[in-house]
């Protein structure tokens, strides 16, 4: 399996969790699974919005873009195209930025911690090493 | 390694060489179709899932014959309910792990108010001076500090460490700053054994079979559970109160501030 197609599956897992959580803030899942923390505690803070929209539909829009992009940069044609791997890089890096923004205000902030938030923030963290790594190969290849 | 001189720096993309190994789109797919199946199970799960537990009972609300032990406004849009002994260690883990964000996001913020009745249960020798210890801190507006006492040492006065739970709960009068000899008279007359009895009979009226069981707008939740979980059922009797509260006390209507979250902006 590529790097890419790698990326394309952990974007896909991403998309569920943030699904997941999306589908909570909307009324359509009752009660969210936690064995651990309180995820409705982060859930319904003020930080779980942002702009008028649910923090994680915000999560959802970047892992689906990752999903097209790492789907489109994985064709054939495209495999070693270093502005993709730079934009995939961009966003990832992007994500885990603003992953740990989030963990930060649930330690500190609200006290509480959401597992499934912590979850994606991991998941990102793994997603810009994979990108790193991805960017790092195709600029060897094309220099 | 010996790879390495191949693309020679013509600037040409030596696309033959550098082929990632396993790239198979057709096996890519496959697991990529299993992995948004799985996905989409769980997803198809946790929607389906029953917005509440299984054993849950709902009962029509009807006014408490024992008042229990209150904290909050009693006027609050949402009543809630434990019944509790204090030497079950199911209720010890709740008092312990989820109470403190009960008090502190449910109760404090006017969503609910919070009784406490005694279901002093046969097989636990020290309960009853428990909670005869705790009815009588009451008396000097210490109630909760007991009983918050009571349940984090658990293991200091049970059946299992003492015969003589009492010489431990003097120690917990002394360190709240209760008034010892008050207390202790208060403590070995029992005066407040029937208050005790009624909390007992207000949970056999309701048909309470465990502890802690609790009682959240309409319905009868048996075991401890997590915050989450319990705000869940505090919301949505909150839903449910208004009707509710206009039947049962149409003179202590509330003004609208039932349907607002404290939490969620």
């Amino acid at each position: 399996m590529t790097r890419r197609q790698i990326l394309a599956l952990l974007a896909v897992v991403g998309i569920c969790i943030a699904l997941y959580l999306t589908l909570y803030k909307f009324g359509v899942i009752g009660v969210l699974s936690c064995s651990i923390g309180s995820c409705e505690t982060v859930n319904t803070s003020k930080w779980s919005m942002l702009l008028g929209l649910p923090i994680a539909a915000w999560g959802l829009g970047a892992y689906a873009a990752l999903l097209v992009l790492a789907i489109v940069g994985g064709s054939e044609s495209r495999e070693e195209s270093v502005p993709i791997a730079k934009v995939l890089v961009a966003l990832a890096g992007f994500s885990v930025l603003f992953s740990a923004w989030l963990t930060y205000l649930e330690l500190f902030v609200i006290h509480a911690i959401c597992i499934w938030c912590v979850t994606s923030a991991a998941l990102w963290v793994v997603i810009f090493g994979v990108c790193l790594a991805d960017l790092r190969a195709v600029s060897r290849v094309s220099r | 390694m010996a790879d390495k001189g191949v693309d020679g720096g013509r600037g040409r993309r030596p696309s033959v060489v550098k082929k990632q190994r396993g790239a198979s789109p057709q096996r890519f797919y496959v697991v990529l179709a299993l992995v948004v199946v799985a996905g989409g199970l769980f997803l198809v799960r946790a929607a389906r899932a029953p917005k509440v537990r299984a054993n849950v009972t709902t009962a029509p609300i009807t006014p408490a014959q024992a008042e229990g032990y209150l904290m909050g406004n009693a006027n609050a849009p949402v009543q809630i309910m434990e019944f509790a002994d204090f030497e079950c260690p199911a209720c010890g883990n709740f008092a312990v792990i989820t109470e403190p964000d009960v008090r502190n996001r449910i109760v404090n913020t006017g969503l609910a108010s919070y009784r406490y009745f005694d279901f002093p249960l046969p097989m636990h020798k020290n309960t009853m001076a428990a909670s005869n210890a705790a009815a009588c801190a009451a008396d000097q507006g210490k109630f909760w500090e007991m009983h918050d006492q009571l349940f984090r040492n658990q293991p200091e006065w049970n059946t299992e460490a003492t015969d003589n739970p009492k010489k431990i709960f003097l120690g917990y009068v002394k360190a709240m700053g209760i008034n010892t000899d008050t207390w202790e008279k208060c403590f070995d007359e029992q005066t407040h054994q029937s208050r005790i009895m009624a909390n007992q009979a207000e949970g056999n009226r309701r048909k309470v079979q465990s502890t802690p069981t609790f009682v959240i707008g309409t319905r009868l939740i048996p075991g401890s559970m997590s915050y989450d979980v319990f705000k869940a059922y505090v919301d949505s009797a909150a839903k449910e109160a208004p009707a509710a509260a206009a039947a049962a006390a149409p003179a202590t209507a509330k003004p609208d501030t039932t349907a607002k979250k404290p939490t969620t902006k």
